[in-house]
């Protein structure tokens, strides 16, 4: 039984006229990593609320079809119920800082205090939680005097605390300077290494290509490809629709077109491209020099 | 009763007040610094009753009070007593809200006749107050407008005029806001003269001291001045925030409305 | 603990006073010097209770400095308008047309001490008391915890406003507005200021509301809380000594204005 199971679903944002998703279906086994892409107005922020329980129940508008999230159906099921088994966590750091708390240590235990959860018990999650996002070292600190991977971290540890079963994160990175974008990526990793099912969008494909068990391409509203990294980060429609391809695939392309690929998989990591590119190259030149197309 | 006040209180609007206490504070400090002689520390608290309805504005202009009290940044902890002028203000915006005032586009006809009667109804009082006469015996008497209107004709002509000009240009649409501004504001304005007058004898270190300093001078009793400080002030700042606010909902989106 | 608000950490008998019971002291404290009779009792209300607290919670120069500072701006102004514009009075001096007035003068220093009385009262409040714990408590006396919310949020954000104001003001600078001159100019300025400030924090409501739901925040549902706040008996029953004191004491107002 699929954890995630979307069927045939249309939403629409009060006082619009036309359909943010048109006919969705997907479904997520428990313990996948799902990554999500889309060039942007394709929906996939309502992909993300949709999961989430917040379409309908924060944004009203009409919703049809089914939505099943870890055995909760969003017609049946409140958001302040669905919440409890779905986390969710977005571009912008500072909005998800409560801002109601003055330490670190506090905001995590936010979410828990709103459950009702006993104070030893909060203490031991909240720990838990700081050492899987590496931020124990700032549990005094206030969350406003930390850096925007800092503070993305305590929002992810928040959301981690009250231990989903699904995680959702909605461009985590987006906001992020490259270190943070390192921090935030470890974090998502580790919880993917450890089970946690994940579906995150993002647009940083290379990340993606690497660490993704699945990919799923959204374009208006809709699925435009589902399958493994590979299949779909490689495919001509992909390339067709201009978003979603990373480097290395768009440059072996090019050097597919010039007969200079040997492989007939293109690649989208770079450990791939480099292997491809070697077997390319005349034998002598060196496997650093990537990318580069013989006259 | 009950269930409008709950409707007020959901979480967007229990989000939105600590911003729009937020706002009060920063543009009111930056009003302040400016030196001009209006608060302007009202728009967060306009904008909650406008779009949470009157409970969650009153709530808003409350602790906007309170709070900036216990910053530290000093300059406004003389705000605090003010709290329930504040409440009210969110109030009257709450309502006004609920009738569509902040959504409404006037005529420019009827915003060049708002201005016009409330400078002329400010000229009025300003000259009624500079000519009370209060003699040895504490007997007060009030000039008459028949006297008024002889003495200062070319004044109420000249007030009339630019009222009207500035009800045009800066009320343009916004008229149903900007007379439910002034309205706020006149009741601001008495409300408030009470306290200022007990606790701090008139004088709150702003720019506004100056028109209590100027009313004073001119021969008024301490109630009379800090009112026509007040008279002067409150409406035309009142009017102001409303007018802010009006314009910021008519460039919000249509989803933001749908609360 | 940061500076967004006046709370001074120490280790004292008045910070580990239990939020409530500092409330209502202080209240009683206001109640008081506004209402009880005479007119230098805002003065020796702040001697007589206040600078004594003060010293108990280990803020004594912190007190001090603070008062200093929020009201001597403020008591200046009080008593150059008070004396030189009261009006008909005794003037104590004539020199080149100026005359303060005796009567004046008095009204002032009476308006200053209250003005003393009420800033320092709560001066001694926020320097001894955390506003999260303040919440915290009065969320155990039924306090709705979504006004818990809004007040610790407010103070924690109100800095990160300031700088927004502070950037939209200098970036509407370099674009050439002019913030300095006459009322005219001064006045122009506002509207580019404060449009941009307010339209972008409207932008960051639904997020925000959105994150906190994720946090189950607004369900009705039974809360725990992470701190303890610590109580003793003495002070339940001093709080009930001072909840009757209060109306008390302005019914004895009440009462004296009447039978005056």
């Amino acid at each position: 039984m699929a954890i995630v199971q979307v069927s045939n679903v249309t939403y629409k944002y009060p006082l619009t006229d036309v359909p943010v998703l048109k006919n969705i279906s997907l479904q997520i086994e428990e313990g996948e990593f799902v990554a999500i892409v889309g060039p942007n107005g394709a929906g996939k922020s309502t992909l993300c609320y949709t999961l989430a329980g917040f379409v309908p129940h924060f944004f009203k508008g009409e919703l049809t079809g089914l939505v099943e999230v870890a055995g909760m159906e969003s017609s049946q099921t409140t958001l302040d119920e669905w919440v409890l088994n779905v986390g969710l966590a977005f571009q912008n750091p500072f909005n998800q800082i409560s801002g109601a708390k003055y330490t670190v240590f506090e905001e995590l235990a936010f979410g828990l205090e709103n459950i009702g959860v006993p104070r030893d018990e909060m203490r031991a999650r909240v720990n838990e939680a700081m050492e899987l996002t590496g931020i124990s070292d700032l549990a005094n600190r206030s969350p406003y005097s930390l850096s925007g991977g800092q503070q993305q971290r305590v929002a992810l540890a928040s959301i981690l605390v009250m231990q989903p079963k699904v995680l959702i994160l909605d461009e985590p990175t987006s906001q992020m300077d490259p270190i943070g974008t390192r921090e935030v990526f470890g974090v998502i990793r580790k919880m993917a290494e450890q089970g946690m099912t994940v579906v995150l969008v993002e647009h940083k494909v290379e990340w993606i290509a690497q660490f993704a068990d699945r990919v799923i391409a959204l374009k208006d509203g809709q699925i435009l490809l589902d399958g493994t990294p590979s299949e779909v980060l490689t495919s001509p429609i992909l390339e067709e629709s201009g978003f979603g391809i990373s480097r290395y695939t768009s440059v072996a392309r090019k050097a597919q077109e010039l007969g200079l690929w040997k492989k007939d998989r293109l690649p989208i990591t770079l450990d791939e491209a480099v292997e491809g590119f070697s077997l390319a190259l005349a034998p002598s030149s060196s496997p650093n020099r990537r990318g580069e197309q013989l006259p | 009763m009950l269930d409008s006040i709950k409707k007020d209180f959901g979480t967007r609007t229990l989000v939105l007040i600590p911003i729009a206490i937020a706002i009060n504070i920063a543009i009111g400090q930056l009003v302040y610094v400016l030196k001009l002689p209006i608060y302007l520390d009202s728009i967060g608290t306009v904008l909650v009753g406008a779009l949470a309805g009157p409970w969650a504005g009153a709530l808003t202009g409350a602790l906007s009070n309170l709070l900036w009290g216990i910053l530290p940044v000093v300059t406004n902890t003389f705000a605090v007593p003010f709290f329930y002028v504040a409440l009210v203000i969110g109030l009257m915006a709450g309502f006004f809200g609920r009738r569509g005032v902040f959504e409404k586009e006037s005529p420019r006809w009827l915003s060049m006749l708002i201005g016009a009667v409330f400078f002329f109804t400010l000229s009025f009082f300003i000259t009624a107050f500079l000519n009370l006469n209060t003699d040895e015996t504490g007997f007060t008497t009030y000039p008459t407008p028949g006297e008024l209107f002889s003495r200062y004709l070319v004044v109420f002509v000249i007030a009339i005029l630019v009222g009207a000009a500035i009800g045009y240009f800066l009320l343009q649409k916004g008229g149903y806001a900007g007379l439910a501004g002034l309205a706020t504001g006149v009741v601001a304005a008495i409300i408030s003269a009470p306290t200022a007058a007990v606790v701090f004898g008139g004088v709150t270190g702003g720019g506004t001291d100056l028109l209590v300093a100027a009313f004073r001078a001119s021969g008024g009793n301490i109630w009379s001045s800090v009112m026509a400080q007040g008279a002067v002030s409150d409406p035309f700042d009142k009017m102001l925030s409303y007018m802010v606010v009006w314009l910021i909902l008519q460039s919000l989106p249509a989803r933001f409305k749908a609360r | 603990m940061n500076n967004l608000s006046m709370y001074v950490a120490r280790e004292s008998g008045l910070h580990n006073l239990h939020p409530l019971t500092k409330s209502l002291l202080v209240l009683c404290l206001l109640t008081a010097g506004l209402a009880l009779p005479g007119r230098w009792i805002g003065y020796i209300i702040f001697l007589a209770f206040i600078l004594p607290l003060a010293l108990w919670g280990k803020i004594f120069w912190e007190l001090i400095r603070a008062v200093w500072k929020i009201t001597w701006p403020l008591a200046l102004s009080v008593l150059l308008i008070q004396s030189l514009f009261w009006g008909k009075g005794t003037p104590i001096f004539e020199f080149w047309g100026i005359a303060p007035k005796e009567e004046g003068i008095l009204f002032a220093f009476i308006s200053i001490g209250r003005i003393i009385l009420t800033m320092s009262d709560f001066i001694l409040f926020a320097m001894t008391t955390r506003p999260d714990t303040l919440m915290i408590s009065l969320k155990q006396v039924g306090m709705p915890s979504g006004l818990a919310y809004i007040v610790v949020t407010t103070l924690q954000i109100i800095p990160s406003f300031q700088r927004k104001a502070s950037t939209i003001l200098d970036a509407q600078r370099s674009r050439g507005l002019e913030t300095q001159g006459n009322i005219l100019v001064r006045s122009r300025a506002l509207v580019p200021l404060v449009l941009p400030l307010v339209l972008g924090s409207l932008m960051d409501v639904e997020e925000r509301a959105i994150a906190i739901q994720a946090r189950a925040f607004g369900a009705k549902r039974e809360e725990t809380s992470l701190i303890e706040i610590p109580d003793t008996n003495e002070q339940k029953i001093f709080r009930r000594i001072l909840i009757i004191l209060i109306p008390t004491i302005i019914l004895f107002r009440v009462l004296w204005q009447l039978f005056k």
